[in-house]
């Protein structure tokens, strides 16, 4: 613990010796260089990634777009074959055959030297493991929604700022011009005070139907993947299907609250804080084993006047995307760098210097490692992510519960109300507990 | 929540909408779809249905002389031979006079030639329909397309299933809806033409040429038209198998149905949706044409198992949804749902069900069954989830 906590040290002490610069591999001194101008393998962020499906390998290809800053080390996934696939990126990356392997992350987390790790994992094993990163004072870029519960939130909240880590959530769309560009202009009131917004997340899809109970994969540790939740047996959906079901995730909603509602937030000055009044209603499938809501709408009360609409894209007129509505107008954002407007004339407005300048990144993993090395935080905090993802959690109960939710932002409970207030956490199946901080 | 209870004042069984429904002849299997259409309109208890049936194709159909006057809505299952002009005059004027009507399916296929009947169901297809009958109608890129182009009226490609996206959302039909949901396996009737005037696509589909032949356009199939007083609402779906088969089946069909039905003889609807309209995860089936009450629910699901119907579990859901937070009414459910705990015929896999639910609506009065949950190796933990969420918080 005691040589990690300083190459911790050492690596903010050569960023704060280039105090200024964020290029990279400049800030590295030259006493710390390597062979050929690169940095020595010592002096790059060491990493691992635990969750090696479809986004913790992809989000792992991103970051050996930086290999020269930083290098992976070791993988952990209670899937054998994700896990031999992303080892042989890996190995290929470093040029060796060296990336050790865990099925349990606890052992990784005791054994590896880390700086860092890139987490991406179903929803309900991340108020376990992003605390558990953090208590082991490693730096997390952690896949959204960052939570299952608003209690698993205030956790991970929490183990971040007692620790001290950077964190960065994967909210990428907070470091593409378009979503910054659009937030900036209603954050500026260009389309003159929010005081309203529109979030259209995706629609839910075609579900699986009711599949039978199988044999698990010999690959697969079923009991491990199942963790804190209830035991049930396998039944096919661990990749890709747990979206659809509330043991593991709240669907669409909850998976993509992390983008537009956090781009929301930003342009509305709320990621600090959240609804006072959440009320709406879900359409959830009657028939099969998906049982998060495929539609939905919620309309959310802020304290200051502010009302904000989540829905799925069908619902909407501008379909998915954040749009800010002020008394001049619209801006919409979305994917496909989509940045629109009422009136054309808004996107040509010049922000003056005294305004409001949003946090600027080009590229989501470089701010992450730039972080790192500046010890400043990154675009995407933990702390606003947990803002975005309670919106929808606090819409879920509202919906589950078929009641108006009201919120206090501040103390962040739910006001009299003794069975909406009980899903705010899910127990956890022993041995798990939520760590404490 | 259940539609059948919600009775308009002085509409029952007995005193509810007359309602005739006319086949007798079709290219479709209209002993299999009338008696079903019957069944689905009087589940609502709002209509009283009589079945009349025109004579065999060939005959002499001066006989078939129908009272329309004394209906408040007529559904027609018919594609057959032209009517009498006296009959199509008694049609018309019962139309002019503020008729309902609802059109269905093939009923769309008929009467080719009858201008009046033509303007009443907005579009239709085959009988030689082309551009001589009107334009084209559909949606591209969510935008609806009134398209003169000439050519055929009418076709389908294989059968399927298919996702239905409602396009008006705020009509009384429509109302609460989701955006989109799955049909049981159907034609999906398209290249529909006709004078589509005063009318309104209620809602598309999409016929992809990968799912067996299709023209790639969102085209109609809930539609409402005006026509002089009367109001009509004509559904392109249904395609009927014995005794209904999946098109009919389908929630979807039925529920848009029964309320299109009560908007063409009011304009208006009272029907709440229920808890199994269908969403875009999948196709849910009515066998029997009749929503679950709470009720059975709670009885059917003690024989729950996985890989069975998870309807009996939503229906119990959405009863719970509509107390919107209503103490008496909670404590109600709550005793319903303890019912089953201590049921010893019903399974575990049930049980798990309830136990969830009262892990957040549970009180005092659950936690003794609870905790003697505890002692079962099947339910320790399900009880355990429970039992520390009800005690989390009092």
């Amino acid at each position: 613990m005691t040589k990690r906590t300083s190459r911790r040290e050492f690596i903010k002490r050569s960023a704060a010796v280039t105090a200024g610069s964020i290029i990279l591999p400049q800030i590295i001194p030259s006493t710390a260089m390597g062979m050929g101008g690169r940095p020595a393998p010592s002096d790059r962020i060491v990493m691992a990634t635990i969750g090696t499906g479809s986004q913790g390998t992809g989000n792992m290809r991103e970051f050996l777009k930086l290999k020269s800053q930083l290098q992976f080390v070791a993988l952990c996934d209670v899937d054998k074959k994700h896990l031999e696939a992303a080892r042989e990126i890996v190995d290929q990356a470093n040029g060796n055959k060296d990336c050790r392997t865990y099925g349990d992350f606890r052992e990784l987390l005791e054994k590896e030297k880390l700086d860092a790790v890139s987490i991406a994992l179903p929803d309900h094993w991340h108020g376990i493991i992003y605390s558990a990163a953090a208590n082991h004072k490693l730096h997390v870029y952690g896949e959204k929604p960052i939570c299952r519960t608003i209690r698993d939130g205030q956790t991970i909240v929490s183990a971040v700022q007692k620790n001290n880590i950077i964190w960065q959530t994967g909210s990428w769309q907070r470091s593409l011009f378009n979503f910054r560009r659009g937030a900036e202009l209603a954050i500026n009131e260009r389309v003159g005070k929010v005081k309203y917004i529109e979030v259209g997340l995706p629609d839910g899809g075609r579900g699986i139907g009711t599949p039978p109970v199988m044999d698990v994969p010999p690959e697969l540790d079923w009991e491990m993947w199942l963790g804190p939740a209830l035991k049930v047996p396998y039944r096919g959906v661990s990749h890709w299907n747990w979206r659809w079901i509330l043991d593991y995730s709240g669907g669409q909603m909850t998976d993509w609250a992390g983008h537009h509602i956090d781009i929301a937030n930003w342009g509305a000055g709320l990621e600090h804080t959240g609804p006072v009044e959440i009320s709406g209603h879900g359409f959830y499938p009657p028939e099969g084993i998906y049982n998060a809501p495929v539609e939905y709408d919620l309309l959310c009360k802020y304290a200051n006047g502010i009302e904000m609409r989540v829905a799925n894209a069908s619902r909407l007129p501008h379909g998915m995307g954040t749009t800010w509505y002020g008394d001049l107008g619209w801006v919409h954002v979305d994917r496909g760098d989509i940045l629109k407007a009422s009136d054309k004339k808004i996107l040509d407005e010049v922000i003056g210097e005294n305004e409001i300048h949003l946090y600027k990144s080009e590229n989501h993993y470089q701010n992450f490692i730039d972080s790192i090395r500046s010890g400043k935080p990154a675009i995407a905090p933990i702390e606003v992510a947990y803002r975005a993802i309670s919106v929808v959690l606090l819409g879920e109960i509202a919906m589950t519960t078929g009641q108006t939710i009201k919120w206090d932002p501040e103390k962040e409970v739910i006001i009299d109300n003794p069975g909406a207030s009980r899903l705010l956490s899910r127990p956890y199946r022993a041995p798990w507990t939520l760590p404490t901080v | 929540m259940i539609a059948a209870v919600v009775l308009t004042a002085g509409c029952t069984k007995e005193t509810g909408y007359k309602t005739l429904i006319i086949t007798g002849q079709n290219n479709h299997d209209w002993q299999s779809s009338s008696p079903v259409l019957k069944k689905i309109l009087d589940e609502t208890g709002m209509f009283s249905c009589e079945i009349a049936e025109t004579p065999a194709a060939g005959g002499d159909m001066s006989t078939f002389n129908p009272d329309f006057s004394s209906y408040k809505l007529v559904v027609l299952d018919y594609n057959g031979d032209s009517w009498s002009d006296k009959t199509k005059s008694a049609f018309i004027d019962y139309m002019k006079n503020g008729g309902g009507l609802v059109v269905y399916h093939a009923a769309n296929n008929s009467f080719p030639d009858w201008k009046e009947y033509n303007e009443m169901t907005g579009l239709g297809g085959w009988g030689n329909r082309s551009e001589k009958d009107g334009p084209y109608v559909y949606y591209r890129n969510d935008s609806l397309i009134v398209d003169e182009t000439p050519g055929i009226g009418g076709t389908h490609g294989k059968r399927r299933e298919f996702l239905v996206r409602t396009r008006i959302v705020d009509h009384p039909i429509t109302k609460g809806l989701p955006a989109r949901w799955m049909h049981g396996n159907d034609e999906l009737y398209s290249l529909l033409r006709g004078p589509a005037r005063n009318m309104q696509v209620l809602a598309t589909a999409f016929a992809d040429s990968a799912a067996g032949g299709g023209t790639m356009r969102d085209e109609p199939m809930l539609m409402t038209i005006n026509w002089e007083k009367g109001r009509i609402f004509h559904t392109a779906m249904g395609h009927a198998d014995k005794e209904g088969g999946p098109a009919m089946q389908c929630t979807g069909l039925i529920v848009t149905l029964q309320r299109g039905a009560e908007w063409a003889v009011t304009g208006n609807v009272t029907q709440q949706l229920p808890y199994d309209f269908p969403t875009a995860a999948g196709v849910v089936l009515r066998p029997d044409f009749k929503e679950i009450t709470y009720k059975e629910a709670l009885q059917n699901i003690r024989s729950y198992d996985i890989g069975k119907s998870t309807k009996n579990l939503v229906c119990i859901q959405f009863h719970i949804t509509q107390l919107a937070g209503d103490k008496a009414g909670l404590l109600k459910a709550e005793e319903d749902l303890v019912n089953i705990l201590k049921d010893e015929k019903a399974t575990a896999e049930s049980k798990k069900l309830v136990l969830r639910e009262l892990s957040w609506m549970g009180t005092e009065y659950s936690v003794p069954t609870v905790k003697e949950l505890l002692n079962n190796n099947d339910l320790k933990d399900e009880a355990s989830f429970a039992l520390s969420r009800i005690q989390s918080v009092k």
